[in-house]
């Protein structure tokens, strides 16, 4: 037993409350997320909680069937590739948004120009930057054309780009006059305010298809608790229906609770420090390799990941989640837990005396303070900076941040091209900006052939990891803790699909 | 009188200004206003046009004397975080902090009127060592603390009340007992003291000696002059209330101001946390620019002065 | 220009000193059990705090994640080896709750010793002189009365990042309000008394005025603020930390280990009421201790 659970709980009386399934009659759910949503619109957010409304309130062209691993139709009903540049699509007839307009192939033109105009600033520009130009070639049709061969196109048609109604935005950076966004999707906002409220009311004219059903709830209700114990407490007290995100401990104690149903699933999420080894380098001893790899092998990642990860995690050797297309720790170097070696190359670099790092860290700081302490065990001092995701993001962009915590879910894209270039491919979160590396994965982006865009993946992945650019650490499984009697399945990419949810009698 | 005012009421003014001069210190702090509101990935150009939009390029008292002008139209810019008018979040949130704010003072009158009284009139005896043995531990016990507690109490042992929200008036106790319990201990110790004085004036005795019922002394002649000075604290602890509830709000979840300025602080969205330190700021000083008035027009020994 | 005593809290309102320092006896203090007993708590954990690594059973940074959550000695699953259990990382309870009662000791310290030093001064040069002087510092008061502190005191370690210096200097520039407040009134009333009109009339200076026979008779009134204030610094920085805005990890502060225990207090019930008591107690004695001195100062000053 790695984990002591006193349940000094039970002698309050907890273990005898129930919570109440008081929402079941109303066929409602009540979610809450632990970060601020900074848009309602999942083109002007990173967070986990915009990819999922952007999947409950719009729809996007095709989707990816998670067990076949293929791509189905959604309002795109066919799809061609013409050649390595241009994509043919036909779409669904019949779908309306949620203000009664028609969808049609103007909205997919609109949306899609919009979003791969840089000038626009969608948050990741990475999910658009492939697109050239979108042209209309029917009502019902439209043509993509990208700026180069790009094989993991429909990667991202498929998870990040939701169709929005033609002139939905008046401007840059997503200013709107909509009161609320609109979608084809299953929900529709009822509510939104910053900071504040989200409710989804079940869209009763949306288009069925074998890949996405209509809902069966009325009402989705989402609410930012930061703090976990206000979660929790909302849980045992019945004001909240489901939560995600918990860590193991909070997770395995409330499993203990009658009335309170975890559920836990491996997700695509990875864990990793990344380290600021470019020129602007707040820090330079960074740019040592030795120190780098004193940084690898201070710290015990099979010890965290068992302990205080919990089952489902999986210890990782590259910046890539194991399942994504190229992604693999073939011929990468392992890094062992090895404080001795780890102190040994400190001195051999001239940090025998000790060294300062700050590390930027937004979630799992239970997992912060493990890792500082491991880092301090070899002489490394941590200076830890928590803050906000959005925050953080922009310090990193501007390149003012030493070690970065980092929780990447590749937006659910089963492709490395999500992953890896994101961090060393020369995009703006880039820390290491390693010419070798940037040309790398650009080519690999770029290949149409899988063998070869593997092999250069390979070369990139092995480079990272012997030149110890970055600290790999374990995937991050999720835990739900729901009401009893709350129905619904988990998915390994995070995405929680409203529509499918339903409460049992 | 009115030469009484006038000053009182220049001294506000001027405090306010003061204070708006700190907080637009506390914009320039961080330094890059620029970069934080063009946003991630922002080219030169981008930037550029920032600068010349914002004017960011002129000296700063020309900057402060133009947003100053804003400010005093209402306008509180543009939100880093939510890109939304700084003076729309606010309008959301600020019904519950006020909300909040008064329950909680009426939960500390409720609590420290009764106790002081009694307090005062069994001055020595274990009735008063006990009232300031919880005045006492009422200062020591950290507010998140108890509010924690009370949350594992109410919320999930006895079910009797939300533990976190801000959607009915149910959502208002638990947090607002907390404040209101941190705050008792000074209104508890002023009407003991003010009681005090109260009943060894000369009139007091004098009514009692006249054979007035005891109750009656103390209730009709002494607590009205005990009270006059918590007047004043009413409304210092007012706004220290509305600011003080960053804490309190956060950890119970309720969207109010002080909840808004912590994620603006997780957020480093300046605009917003520059805003609500100056809103929490003039309320302070209008709300002790009222206490003021209302003292002098109580006290009219002051009134000639 | 308005009485400040009105907007300050009036518990503050000071009053003159009857005995002069440096004649309380041990008679005295004995008739003021509350500053025996607050006192001595203190002092008890001043010297825990001091004698921390010779007291600490472990290393309070050592972790060992093998053996998270052991609960307390009283539990059946506690042993003596960890006599108040191992927190969420398996780093030994009772040894960072003793090296924490030196942070939080130092941080109300070295908050308070900067907020009197600039508050002492403001209220001596503003009560003696009078005037413009007093004026200018009447309205800083004020200004800073206005400022809402917590928020302020959260903007600044936002900006500069937390540490234990930060939030010492934030405290110290924060929190000196009430030391200008009464040393303001006190010193105003000492410098219209007999004994300083004389030293002004036989030619001495200012600065030997203030310093040699203005501020000692403020020492008693200055002690008293001194340990409220020193709670409440003592306060904010648990509340900061509590916000994870204050002292960052690993160092053990109570208001941190409260924060990081919060998330299993619905279970593990110790892990957050350890701390919280121990904090609780530490400002409970220090308030105890203040009131009696207060007491002690000024016999009728109960107020």
């Amino acid at each position: 037993m790695t984990f002591r659970t006193t349940l000094a709980g039970a002698s309050l009386g907890l273990l005898a409350a129930l919570p109440g399934a008081a929402q079941q009659s109303e066929n409602a759910v009540r979610f809450a997320y632990g970060q601020t949503l900074e848009s309602p619109d999942p083109y002007f957010t990173t967070l986990r909680l915009g990819v999922i409304l952007g999947r409950n309130v719009w729809d996007t062209l095709v989707v990816r069937n998670l067990e076949s691993g293929e791509f189905e139709p959604l309002l795109a009903t066919e799809w061609e590739w013409v050649d390595d540049t241009t994509l043919d699509l036909t779409l669904r007839e019949g779908v309306t948004f949620h203000d009664g307009s028609t969808f049609e192939a103007d909205d997919v033109v609109y949306t899609l120009s919009y979003a791969a105009d840089p000038e626009n600033r969608i948050v990741s520009q990475q999910v658009a930057n492939w697109i050239e130009s979108v042209e209309k070639t029917g009502d019902y049709s439209v043509r993509i054309t990208t700026t180069g061969p790009t094989p993991s196109a429909l990667e991202f048609v498929s998870s990040q780009l939701a169709i929005m109604p033609s002139d939905h935005y008046t401007g840059p950076g997503g200013t709107t006059d909509a009161d609320l966004p609109i979608g084809t999707g299953p929900f529709r906002y009822a509510e939104y305010s910053a900071g504040g409220e989200i409710v989804l009311e079940r869209f009763e004219d949306y288009t069925a298809t074998d890949a996405k059903s209509a809902a069966s709830l009325d009402r989705v209700s989402i609410r930012t608790i930061p703090d976990q114990q206000t979660q929790i407490a909302e849980l045992l007290s019945g004001g909240l229906d489901l939560t995600m995100g918990l860590p193991k401990d909070q997770a395995d104690q409330l499993a203990q609770m009658p009335g309170v149903e975890v559920q836990s699933g491996e997700t695509m999420r990875i864990v990793f420090l990344q380290i600021n080894t470019s020129e602007d380098t707040p820090n330079p001893a960074l740019q040592d390799v030795r120190v780098r790899r004193a940084l690898n092998h201070a710290i015990d990642r099979d010890a965290i990941s068992e302990n205080l990860v919990g089952e489902g995690s999986n210890t990782i050797d590259t910046v890539c989640f194991i399942d994504q297309f190229g992604c693999t720790d073939e011929g990468a170097t392992s890094y062992a837990f090895d404080p001795d070696k780890a102190r040994a190359l400190l001195e051999e670099a001239g940090y025998g005396d000790g060294l300062t790092v700050e590390l930027y860290a937004y979630r799992e700081r239970h997992i912060s303070e493990a890792v500082i302490n491991y880092l301090s065990d070899v002489g490394v001092s941590v200076e830890l900076n928590f803050m906000q995701p959005a925050a953080m993001r922009d310090a990193m962009r501007a390149r003012e941040v030493e070690l970065a915590q980092n929780a990447w879910g590749s937006y659910s894209i089963y492709d490395l091209s999500a992953s890896t270039p994101v961090y060393f491919g020369g995009q703006p979160d880039d820390n290491a900006l390693d010419p070798e590396l940037i040309e790398t994965l650009k080519d690999a982006g770029e290949t149409m052939d899988t063998e070869e865009r593997k092999s250069l993946y390979q070369q990139a992945l092995k480079r990272i990891a012997d030149e110890a650019l970055a600290v790999p650490m374990f995937t991050l499984p999720v835990y739900y803790a729901g009401a009893e009697g709350l129905s619904f399945d988990t998915y390994p990419d995070e995405i929680l699909r409203f529509w499918e949810f339903s409460w049992s009698e | 009188m009115p030469i009484y005012l006038a000053k009182r009421f220049g001294l506000a003014v001027l405090v306010a200004f003061c204070v708006s001069i700190l907080a637009f210190a506390l914009l320039r702090l961080q330094g890059n206003a620029a970069g934080a509101l063009a946003g991630e990935g922002a080219s030169a150009e981008d930037l550029a046009i920032i600068v010349e939009t914002y004017g960011l390029d002129r000296p700063l008292i020309v900057q402060y004397a133009s947003w100053l002008g804003d400010v005093l139209r209402g306008d509180f810019g543009t939100s880093y975080f939510f890109k939304s008018p700084v003076s729309d979040l606010i309008f959301d949130k600020i019904g519950n902090t006020v909300i909040l704010a008064i329950m909680s003072l009426t939960i500390a009158l409720a609590i420290s009127i009764p106790l002081g009284v009694l307090a005062a009139v069994f001055s020595g005896s274990w009735i008063d060592r006990l009232c300031s043995l919880v005045s006492l531990l009422g200062q020591a016990l950290p507010s998140f603390f108890l509010a924690l507690c009370l949350v594992m109490l109410f919320a999930i042992k006895w079910r009797m009340l939300p533990a976190s929200g801000a959607d009915s008036w149910r959502h208002f106790i638990l947090p607002a007992a907390t404040l209101g319990y941190y705050i008792t201990p000074p209104f508890m110790r002023l009407v003991r003291a003010g009681m005090i004085d109260a009943l060894s004036n000369d009139y007091v005795r004098t009514a009692r000696a006249k054979g007035l019922p005891a109750h009656r002394v103390i209730l009709k002649h002494a607590l009205r002059n005990a009270l006059v000075p918590v007047v004043g604290l009413v409304t210092v602890q007012l706004g220290l209330l509305i600011g003080g509830s960053v804490v309190i709000e956060s950890i119970f979840a309720l969207d109010g101001l002080g909840y808004l300025a912590y994620q603006a602080i997780g957020y480093r969205d300046f605009p917003v946390l520059q805003a609500v330190v100056l809103l929490l700021s003039v309320v302070y000083v209008v709300l002790t620019l009222l206490s003021d008035i209302v003292n002098a027009w109580l006290d009219p020994r002051l009134r000639v002065s | 220009m308005a009485d400040l005593s009105n907007s300050a809290d009036p518990t503050a309102t000071a009053e003159l000193a009857e005995t002069p320092p440096g004649r309380m006896s041990w008679s005295r203090l004995s008739e003021h059990p509350s500053l025996l007993i607050g006192g001595g708590i203190v002092i008890l954990m001043i010297l825990i705090a001091i004698f921390a690594p010779l007291l600490a059973p472990h290393d309070p940074y050592a972790q060992d994640i093998t053996n998270r959550a052991v609960p307390p000695v009283w539990f059946e699953a506690g042993s003596w080896e960890h006599v108040l259990g191992t927190d969420q990382l398996g780093r030994d309870y009772l040894s960072r709750l003793i090296y924490g009662a030196r942070v939080s000791l130092l941080i109300g310290f070295a908050a308070v010793s900067i907020a009197s030093v600039i508050g002492t001064t403001l209220g001596l040069l503003g009560g003696y002189f009078g005037g413009r002087v007093d004026m200018v510092v009447t309205f800083l008061t004020t200004i800073r009365l206005s400022l809402p502190i917590i928020l302020v005191a959260l903007a600044v370690v936002a900006v500069f990042g937390g540490s234990i210096t930060i939030v010492v200097v934030v405290l110290g520039l924060l929190k000196w309000d009430r030391f200008a407040v009464v040393v303001r009134a006190t010193s105003s009333q000492v410098s219209r008394m007999e004994y300083v009109q004389s030293a002004k009339a036989a030619g001495a200076s200012n600065f030997y005025i203030l310093t040699r026979e203005v501020l000692p008779n403020l020492t008693p009134q200055l002690i008293v603020i001194a340990t409220i204030e020193i709670a409440s610094a003592i306060l904010m920085e648990a509340a900061l930390s509590f916000l994870g805005l204050g002292v960052q990890p690993p160092t053990p502060s109570w208001g941190l280990m409260i924060s990081e225990a919060k998330s299993y207090m619905f279970f593990s019930f110790w892990l957050i009421s350890i701390p919280g008591i121990a904090l609780a107690t530490l400002v409970f004695a220090i308030n105890l201790a203040g009131d009696g001195l207060r007491d002690l100062v000024s016999p009728d000053g109960r107020g």
